[in-house]
């Protein structure tokens, strides 16, 4: 599970004990240069430090998922195409550009900014609403970033360096979509504010996988772990590793059955717009 | 230019406008603010008198200048909002889809249940109603139905895998018959020798049902009445 750039696996937890619970084991690293706290580093650090993260939990199970929230999706889409072995790759608000409604227009001056003075001292402040449309959870969220410049969704401010290796990130990725056939599940909200569901339908469109699943939501905004439909988002997340296993005769096969007509019909249906 | 003489210099800008029109339907914004701003430059230069010269500025390229893009954008501008909610549309038809999908599925795993509460019920009226004639009750493994092999592996002639159960016939029951269930039990009718004096065996004929209940599968072989 890898979380937001430049915030800590906090904004999992949610997601991460539900998936316990249903008997999975969920483990969100802090990736050295990418987690809030440390030193900025360019993305390959970032991709290298996942990588390893993945391969030392390949060793002690026999399937590794990697689930991604915001710019760590677009990271677990790097690590699944470097490790086509992978099982499953979850992609929550993917984020390959910042285009969602509260970016405001002049963004694409950052990409210009990084040149300039600017570079060390300017830093991309997280303004309400936070990715959040629950506006009880917003407001305790306003209050801990006052506090303590971060919170459950992630910090305060981000340094112009780290979102430019964001998007350095997500255009290597975009390139690589089209190599990625591990199964792929992506939830994105329609009115997230950081990543316009385009980017979700870009990712839909382009990458190669036999196995994938789209869903929007409508009461939530960026950060869908913490958000109104976390609960969707975490049930959901589960149900399509199980199908996952079950799709390649892993795991107990009576869970797989199709009893219902309708979800048979919508499936047939699903299958012949596939083909 | 050759038209220029039957048409003259009447509404210059009509076509490009349709131009951008279009670009602004197929493309969106930005483009179509690019065809219009370079259609109001090549509008002026070639279809308004004095032609292919820019020196002269006078009434006819003032009307253009003006009316050109004034329409222009008001045309574009409607276009977007239209888009803009066509887009939002789509949007929201996602979102229902992926609701109808996740009901669909909830469905299945509820009609699962409901069948597995089915079955529970099934089994607990036939356990009492043919307690005089079972002869084995045996929980099915479901992963172990999917490896054939594993079955073959298990237990030896006279002693029962510990899934399963002895029913109230099984003493009955000719040793060699246990033997053989131990690898073939499978549901459907099955023809074993059951004792009927002191050591005399009879052929009888038994059946096998199968029951899927949410605590797992289990196979009831009885003596058919």
């Amino acid at each position: 599970m890898l979380h937001g750039l430049s915030s800590s696996p906090l904004e999992m937890r949610f997601l991460a004990r539900h998936l316990n619970s249903e008997g999975f084991t969920a483990f969100a690293p802090v990736l050295d240069g990418y987690s809030a706290g440390s030193p900025e580093r360019d993305m390959q650090a970032w991709v290298d430090a996942a990588v390893r993260e993945f391969d030392s939990l390949a060793e002690r199970y026999a399937r590794v998922s990697v689930c991604g929230l915001s710019v760590g999706a677009a990271l677990a889409l790097a690590v699944v195409s470097k490790r086509p072995t992978a099982h499953a790759v979850v992609l929550l608000s993917v984020t390959l550009s910042y285009d969602g409604w509260a970016i405001p227009w002049y963004r694409f001056l950052l990409g210009w900014a990084y040149y300039t003075p600017l570079r060390s001292r300017w830093r991309y402040r997280e303004a309400s609403p936070f990715g959040l449309r629950n506006e009880a959870l917003r407001a305790k969220i306003a209050r801990a970033m006052q506090r303590n410049g971060i919170s459950e969704v992630g910090p305060s401010t981000i340094s112009l360096p780290a979102l430019r290796e964001a998007s350095r990130l997500a255009k290597r990725v975009r390139a690589s979509l089209a190599g990625i056939t591990t199964d792929c599940l992506i939830i994105h909200a329609i009115d997230d504010e950081t990543a316009n569901p385009r980017n979700a339908h870009d990712v839909a469109a382009k990458i190669a996988s036999p196995f994938l699943r789209t869903i929007y939501l409508d009461d939530s905004y960026h950060m869908i772990t913490s958000d109104n439909e976390r609960e969707i988002v975490a049930s959901e997340t589960a149900a399509f590793l199980r199908e996952s296993e079950a799709a390649r005769g892993i795991g107990s096969g009576a869970e797989s059955l199709v009893v219902s007509k309708a979800l048979a019909r919508r499936l047939r249906q699903l299958a012949a717009l596939g083909s | 230019m050759l038209l220029s003489p039957f048409l003259g210099p009447a509404m210059p800008g009509a076509l490009f406008c349709v131009a951008a029109a279009l670009i602004e339907y197929f493309f969106g914004l930005g483009p179509a603010l690019t065809v219009m701003l370079v259609g109001l430059v090549i509008a002026d230069y070639l279809f308004v008198p004095p032609y292919a010269d820019f020196s002269v500025f006078d009434h006819s390229d003032l009307m253009l200048v003006v009316s050109y893009p004034g329409v222009t954008l008001f045309i574009i501008c409607l276009i977007e909002r239209l888009r803009r909610a066509q887009f939002r549309a789509e949007m929201f038809a996602s979102v229902s889809k992926s609701r109808y999908e996740m009901l669909l599925r909830a469905d299945n795993k509820r009609a699962l249940r409901l069948r597995t509460i089915d079955e529970t019920h099934r089994l607990l009226r036939h356990l009492p109603h043919y307690h005089d004639s079972i002869i084995l009750i045996q929980a099915l493994d479901r992963k172990a139905s999917l490896r054939p092999d594993a079955d073959h592996a298990a237990g030896t002639a006279h002693s029962l895998p510990h899934t399963s159960a002895p029913g109230s016939r099984f003493s009955a029951v000719h040793p060699a018959d246990i033997a053989r269930l131990q690898n073939t039990l499978s549901p459907g009718s099955h023809r074993l020798r059951i004792r009927s004096g002191d050591h005399t065996y009879k052929p009888v004929d038994c059946v096998g049902e199968r029951f899927t209940t949410h605590a797992g599968d289990f196979l009831v072989l009885r003596i058919e009445a």
